[in-house]
């Protein structure tokens, strides 16, 4: 039900306007000489300089594990790009050299101008060879085929940033790399 | 005639009572069988009355999950997944539909009703699924596996299996290995001949492999050796799996244990594509289905069609997809083809053995426009060999049967270069211009190529670049006969269609029909323009339409084939 609400008239003072006026302008003011003189305490980001904090559950850039020989878990079997909403995972197979393994992955592409960072390559991965943990959101390239990811890319990480992810750690370079390959049984051919 | 003896060895194993024979070939239901009734879930229904319980309930729409069981191979009864209930003198027993014979009224009861046969296939299930791995992320069939879709009917168990122990593999002592994880895994990749991979572990032992071998190949290279779940298929020793038809035995396997090698990690089933076809490479036929993704054709597999190949493709046929892309002869402008027509003197027109009908009506009403300019030959100089009885006639060309219906000639190539060498003591040749038309009569000519080499304007129209491209004088680029639609009648007589497959290499290749009806001046717009001017040749054909004939093909009547 409609409903007539009665505003107040303005009095004297409002109707000068100036007065008002200065009001505004002093939180104009107020906020300037923040960030002139306290800078730290603006909620914004002055970006590029400042980098926002990612998340640990944030969905970023993907990445390819490894075993303990430094080959890629995946073993091309094409969930993800099953998953895939965005139909930007292209994955070639071969069989791969390794008696015991069956099948490898021989192209591994993710094109990150079509993907959606849904995160349903990585939770249909049934070997946890994808991840999206790195933490990278900023894709900045020159030309279009550089933001399609693909094999090299995806591998080439440091298990030193991710001290605290135990299989991370099994990759080549990482803390538990030794005791994981003794495991595996096989050195690095 | 090679398409009378073709069906001796089915006619012979056909010869039993009602249900089976000497080798239990499971007698298929037929448009003729009789109907009986029978009593299903306690529910009169009507089945084909001279068949097996499992396809009299398939042709009332009723899916019984099998693994073992197949039309064309002898019925082993032996994965008791088929299980169903019947009512007999000692009160409701549990018998496989696949060996049971129909008998008027019976009464079956399906799992809709009786939660015993649905407990007992889901134990079936399990049990054969205890020692299964699960590869089936990595597993070529998955996704066109007959343990995946039995699963979802007749299993979804919980699995009670318990980690400590995991997967307990026996088989080939030979070929057994421990995995990254410790664990006791079987021979994953046992290379059993030239084409075929054997996957020990993934096996569920239904022997449709050996029994293919047995009694349609007519060669026992494959056995199951070892007793219980030792069992495993095996070679005889120090041979190898080498037959014209084995890579049947990875279309038979219901599960991902026999892998064709030239297929294996090359595509997942689910992103291929099927276009039905007909194998243009012999004169049966045989029915395919041509598996495509991204503009590639990967892989050929056999299309049942049960009076002509069955389930079954050879070799050959199955593997000569991987040149269909090879060796392409680009589009040339018609203009110059027109050009090089008209050089003057008498035309040699010769189709080959891929034409289909189209191009065959095509080729005739050139023919009648260049009058008597012109003269049509046709046939191959390859040897014609015998049927095989499986998915092969012998005969290379192809659409023998068709050059006949249009009045064609199918093999009067011989005549050709008769009159050629005759023309060669007189001087002057008497033809003028040689039109091949999907023809490599140089290739197959060999020693009398010398004599049409003395023609001296060679257009060629084929799909490749082929020894006859090469020595002619134009060649023209035009559409394989995968990537056009059309029709051919097969060495017994049945009209079957060919549709295109969308993997032509360039769009400005143009199938044979419609190059050679722009020679003659009235052009066909579309492949059902040429098969109406084929009916205008062949009273038979005419009438019909490409939704008139059946996937399985529309057999001719009074044919001179």
């Amino acid at each position: 039900m409609a409903r007539v609400i009665k505003q107040r008239p303005m009095n004297w003072v409002e109707r000068l306007y100036i007065f008002e006026a200065i009001r505004g302008l002093w939180t104009t003011l107020k906020h300037a000489a923040r960030g002139l003189f306290r800078y730290e305490t603006l909620p914004t980001i002055s970006y590029p300089e400042g980098q926002p904090e990612v998340l640990s559950g944030y969905r970023a850039k993907h990445r390819l594990m490894l075993r303990p020989d430094g080959t890629p878990r995946c073993v091309a079997c094409g969930m993800c790009a099953a998953a895939c909403p965005a139909h930007c995972i292209y994955i070639e197979a071969t069989a791969s050299d390794d008696p015991r393994i069956e099948k490898k992955v021989k192209r591994f592409d993710i094109d990150h101008l079509t993907c959606v960072f849904c995160g349903l390559c990585v939770e249909a991965c049934p070997v946890d060879a994808l991840r999206m943990d790195t933490k990278e959101i900023i894709f900045e390239h020159r030309t279009r085929e550089e933001f399609v990811a693909n094999l090299k890319t995806l591998t080439s990480w440091d298990p030193k940033d991710y001290p605290e992810d135990e299989q991370s750690q099994k990759a080549p370079g990482g803390t538990k790399n030794a005791q994981a390959r003794a495991v595996w049984g096989m050195e690095v051919k | 005639m090679p398409s009378r003896v073709f069906r001796k060895t089915i006619v012979l194993e056909f010869s039993g009572n009602n249900m089976s024979n000497y080798y239990n070939m499971p007698k298929l239901p037929t448009e003729n069988s009789p109907k009986v009734e029978i009593f299903v879930d306690d529910k009169p229904v009507m089945v084909p009355g001279d068949t097996n319980l499992l396809e009299a309930l398939k042709a009332v729409g009723i899916e019984t999950p099998h693994v073992c069981y197949h039309p064309y191979l002898p019925v082993s009864g032996n994965c008791r997944q088929c299980l169903v209930e019947q009512e007999g003198p000692r009160g409701r027993m549990l018998v496989i539909a696949c060996y049971t014979p129909v008998a008027p009224g019976m009464k079956i009861y399906t799992p809709a009703s009786s939660a015993r046969v649905k407990n007992a296939r889901k134990a079936t299930q399990e049990f054969m699924l205890v020692n299964h791995p699960l590869d089936c992320p990595i597993c070529d069939k998955a996704g066109e596996c007959t343990l995946q879709e039995n699963y979802m009917e007749a299993g979804q168990c919980e699995s009670r299996m318990r980690p400590e122990y995991g997967k307990n593999y026996h088989g080939n002592p030979a070929h057994q290995f421990i995995d990254a994880k410790g664990q006791l895994r079987g021979g994953k990749h046992v290379d059993l001949g030239p084409r075929v991979l054997l996957d020990e572990e993934r096996c569920v032992q239904c022997d449709r492999c050996v029994r293919f071998m047995r009694s349609i190949a007519g060669s026992e290279q494959l056995q199951l050796a070892g007793r219980a779940d030792h069992t495993y298929i095996t070679t005889f020793p120090g041979e190898k799996l080498d037959h014209e038809y084995d890579l049947c035995v990875t279309d038979v396997c219901p599960v991902g244990a026999m892998t064709a090698k030239y297929f294996r990690f090359q595509k997942r089933v689910w992103l291929l594509s099927h276009t039905p076809t007909i194998s243009m490479d012999d004169s049966l036929g045989a029915n395919i289905w041509l598996d495509y993704a991204d503009g590639h054709i990967y892989r050929v597999m056999p299309r049942c069609n049960p009076e002509v190949n069955r389930s079954w493709l050879s070799n050959t046929s199955r593997l000569a997809f991987q040149n269909f892309d090879k060796n392409r002869l680009p589009a040339v402008e018609l203009d110059a083809l027109k050009a090089a027509l008209k050089d003057g003197g008498k035309v040699a027109l010769v189709a080959g053995g891929s034409c289909t009908i189209e191009d065959l009506a095509a080729l005739r009403m050139l023919k009648e426009t260049l009058g008597d300019s012109a003269e049509l030959f046709g046939g191959t100089f390859k040897k014609v060999g015998a049927p095989d009885g499986i998915a092969m006639s012998g005969d290379p060309l192809a659409n023998r049967a068709g050059f006949k219906l249009l009045g064609i000639p199918d093999n009067n190539l011989d005549n050709l270069v008769d009159r050629l060498r005759s023309d060669l003591v007189k001087g002057a040749p008497e033809f003028k211009v040689l039109v091949t038309v999907n023809a490599d009569i140089f290739g197959e000519a060999g020693d009398v190529a010398a004599a049409l080499e003395k023609i001296p304007t060679r257009i060629a129209l084929s799909a490749f670049d082929d020894a006859t491209a090469k020595k002619a004088t134009l060649a023209f680029g035009i559409r394989h006969w995968s990537e056009v639609q059309g029709t051919m009648v097969n060495s017994m007589n049945i009209l079957q269609k060919l549709n295109a497959c969308p993997v032509c290499p360039d769009e400005k290749l143009r199938p044979a029909y419609e190059v050679l009806s722009d020679l003659a001046g009235c052009k066909f717009e579309s492949a059902f323009d040429a098969f109406k001017k084929a009916g205008e040749y062949a009273s038979v054909l005419a009438g019909l339409s490409y939704d008139t004939i059946k996937s399985t093909g529309k057999l001719l009547e009074g044919g001179n084939a």
